[in-house]
């Protein structure tokens, strides 16, 4: 993985924090990820709170953050999130006629996007493709698990907003990959893992953010022209 | 780029919605309140305010299964108790006779009745039960919890609202924050919109003057400004809303009610019952500055801390702070009244004989001025034949005008003949009898000296010139 690679680098600039935890048999990749988290969730609360760029929530992008850094190649892990949301949205207009509660609704569309993604790895293997067929099962399940999060929108809010929020958390979540696997920040933390406490203040400072979100800028655009 | 941050800081975003107004002014309780519409429907009942009839609720699967279809009426709106945006709501508006479908119990056959949704398609009783149980099951409500549905009374399209709305019933939207109304606007279904006011949904947002329940500009959907009804020629700006006030009182107690500090009113105005309350929004929506082209933030800041006794007063201090000019106000103020460029004028002529006819109010004339037909009518003939009867010169140069003038007025002496006027028009100069009268305007009654003219040709028989118009002011929008 990932990390382990990197930390190869950096070995001799480690904290002796973290050697610590790594001397009590906690595995490097799994230090570095817990540290990494309290980055990743920030990142996501000042997309929201300052950018506006909202996602389903803070959990599906952090995970699906994670979903990226755990796969071998940041494509397939890509792709098999547009599969996922795909099959989702395209089962929502096959299931609409069938006028079945959610849950069952929502089984039946975890079923199939399970049966799709496994036709989609070894179709990939097929291709001669094996980093697809070699993705690991968890970042997979992850990613399948989280179109319950889309379909919920899709009834909330239809079909084009849970589009948007889709996208917006594939946006969230490739940025969160590339902060997570940024060398310069790896060997930071590595170095000095007491830096991530600073993403306390910093969340402070964002829940007590009142001014416009950058999209309202957008969004308003009309009314402050009109202002002036 | 500078004056843009500058503006920013008089609209409301949604972290200074949430930060600043929703959770410092509105305690949980209130919130739940409001999330819970039966609830409140029965508190603000409770408090005197006009709300639309609960007709059935159904609480489980059981009760669904056991629900007497019939005894629901041809129209009403099924809703999810803590449905949230609109969704999860579906309105019928008719039933269909003699429907396929036939319940059949032990004795005897029961048909089921059909319903007609507002796009024109048939409800079966097959489709209400799944979208109950939807709801029962949490799909419309605020993290999916378990939920409530009921029936609730339809309300009837007002007319004026006719031309404007697709299928569904507009309602107004008003923000009201510490006892006083802060903001307003219609809030029109479209066809994107099924049939719901809801702008998250793709209705209409039209701004209201709060002072004078004028509508201004608007916006379709989220952000979009139009001018027109989508697809047609209906102007959206200028629509003056029945029941204003009452409108914004129904809101301010609403408030008081609710004791949320900061809330979104929605209002009906049902034909018949005149305004009924919807719902108390404890989140109301931001896209209200887009459709009145105006900040919120602005005038929530100004009136923080003011202390409001009671409802009314609160209602006039919104409309005097963040309304735009009032007539009834600038005629308060200025003693006179606002009248439009074309007013009912009532003439009194000789013997009491009277005309009331529309006359061009014509700020480009000295005098009032009538035509010959009317005059004659009013009891004017005598002085006209006589005024008829005198060789008036012509082919004079406008210098030599007066003095012709003056002699005319010596030579000629009639008991009706005020005076004569001397017309300086494009197509060379002109003498016009002129009488005395009395009209009667918006209740105003002058006294003029009205000449005599042939306007047969004339849209107008009759134009009010500026020495009669001192009285009043006009307004070129005014429609009477």
């Amino acid at each position: 993985m990932l990390y382990v690679t990197c930390s190869m680098k950096i070995m001799e600039n480690i904290s002796p924090l973290i050697k610590y935890f790594i001397a009590q048999g906690v595995p490097l990749d799994t230090v570095i990820l817990l540290l990494m988290l309290p980055i990743v969730v920030t990142l996501i609360a000042f997309f929201r709170q300052v950018i506006g760029i909202k996602a389903f929530g803070i959990y599906t992008p952090a995970i699906v953050t994670f979903a990226f850094l755990a796969v071998p190649q940041l494509r397939y892990g890509v792709l098999i999130f547009i599969v996922v949301i795909l099959v989702g949205m395209l089962l929502r207009f096959a299931l609409k006629g069938l006028r079945i509660l959610y849950l069952p609704r929502v089984a039946i569309t975890l079923s199939i996007i399970a049966l799709s993604i496994l036709m989609l790895l070894s179709f990939g293997g097929a291709m001669q493709r094996t980093g697809l067929a070699a993705v690991s099962i968890f970042p997979i399940l992850i990613m399948i698990t989280i179109v319950e999060k889309f379909v919920a929108a899709q009834i909330e809010k239809g079909n084009r907003a849970a589009l948007i929020l889709a996208v917006e958390t594939l946006v969230i979540s490739l940025v969160g990959y590339y902060l997570a696997s940024w060398p310069a920040l790896i060997k930071g933390i590595v170095a000095f893992p007491w830096l991530i406490l600073i993403t306390i203040p910093i969340n402070i400072f964002l829940g007590k953010w009142d001014g416009l979100r950058l999209n309202e800028y957008f969004r308003f655009r009309e009314v402050l022209k009109n202002l002036k | 780029m500078f004056e843009i941050f500058k503006n920013g800081n008089k609209l409301l975003g949604m972290n200074a919605r949430n930060l600043d107004y929703i959770r410092p002014y509105n305690r949980k309780k209130a919130k739940k309140l409001a999330d819970d519409k039966i609830l409140s429907k029965r508190m603000l009942k409770k408090g005197g305010i006009p709300v639309p009839k609960l007709l059935a609720k159904i609480r489980t699967a059981e009760e669904l299964e056991n629900f007497d279809w019939s005894s629901l009426p041809s129209s009403f709106a099924l809703k999810p108790n803590r449905g949230y945006g609109g969704g999860g709501i579906m309105v019928v508006y008719g039933r269909k006779k003699n429907s396929g479908k036939v319940l059949v119990s032990d004795e005897n056959e029961i048909p089921l009745p059909v319903w007609i949704k507002a796009d024109g398609s048939k409800v079966t009783v097959e489709d209400i039960k799944s979208h109950i149980l939807n709801i029962l099951d949490g799909a419309f409500s605020l993290a999916n919890m378990p939920d409530i549905a009921f029936f609730e009374e339809r309300l009837t399209l007002l007319k004026l609202f006719k031309p404007y709305a697709y299928k569904g019933i507009p309602d107004i939207r008003v923000i009201v924050f510490n006892h006083i109304p802060v903001m307003a606007m219609l809030r029109l279904p479209t066809k994107e919109s099924g049939g719901k006011a809801n702008l998250q949904q793709g209705g209409i947002g039209v701004g209201i003057d709060l002072a004078s329940g004028v509508t201004t500009t608007a916006v379709l959907g989220k952000g979009k400004i139009i001018d027109y009804v989508p697809g047609t020629r209906m102007l959206l700006s200028g629509i003056r809303i029945p029941y204003w006030k009452d409108i914004l009182l129904l809101a301010v107690k609403a408030q008081e009610v609710s004791g949320m500090g900061f809330l979104g009113a929605d209002v009906a105005i049902d034909r018949e019952r005149g305004p009924v309350f919807l719902e108390i929004n404890a989140r109301p929506g931001l896209a209200i500055q887009v459709a009145n082209l105006s900040g919120l933030k602005e005038r929530l800041e100004r009136i923080k801390g003011l202390k409001i006794k009671t409802a009314a007063r609160g209602v006039r201090v919104g409309r005097d702070l963040f309304g735009g000019e009032v007539e009834e106000e600038v005629e308060e103020i200025s003693g006179r009244k606002v009248i439009g460029t074309v007013e009912k004028v009532k003439f009194i002529g000789k013997n009491e004989a009277t005309i009331e006819i529309e006359a061009k109010i014509d700020t480009g004339a000295m005098s009032t001025s009538i035509d010959i037909d009317m005059a004659r009518q009013l009891g004017y003939g005598d002085v006209l034949d006589f005024f008829e009867k005198i060789e008036l010169p012509n082919g004079f140069s406008r210098e030599e005008g007066p003095e012709i003038l003056k002699g005319l007025k010596n030579k000629y002496k009639h008991s009706d003949l005020y005076d004569i006027d001397l017309i300086y028009a494009s197509n060379g100069v002109s003498f016009r009898p002129k009488v005395k009268m009395t009209f009667v305007m918006d209740n105003f009654a002058i006294n003029a000296n009205v000449n005599i003219a042939a306007r047969d040709e004339l849209k107008y028989a009759a134009i009010i010139g500026r020495r009669n118009l001192g009285k009043f002011l006009i307004d070129v929008n005014k429609v009477s």
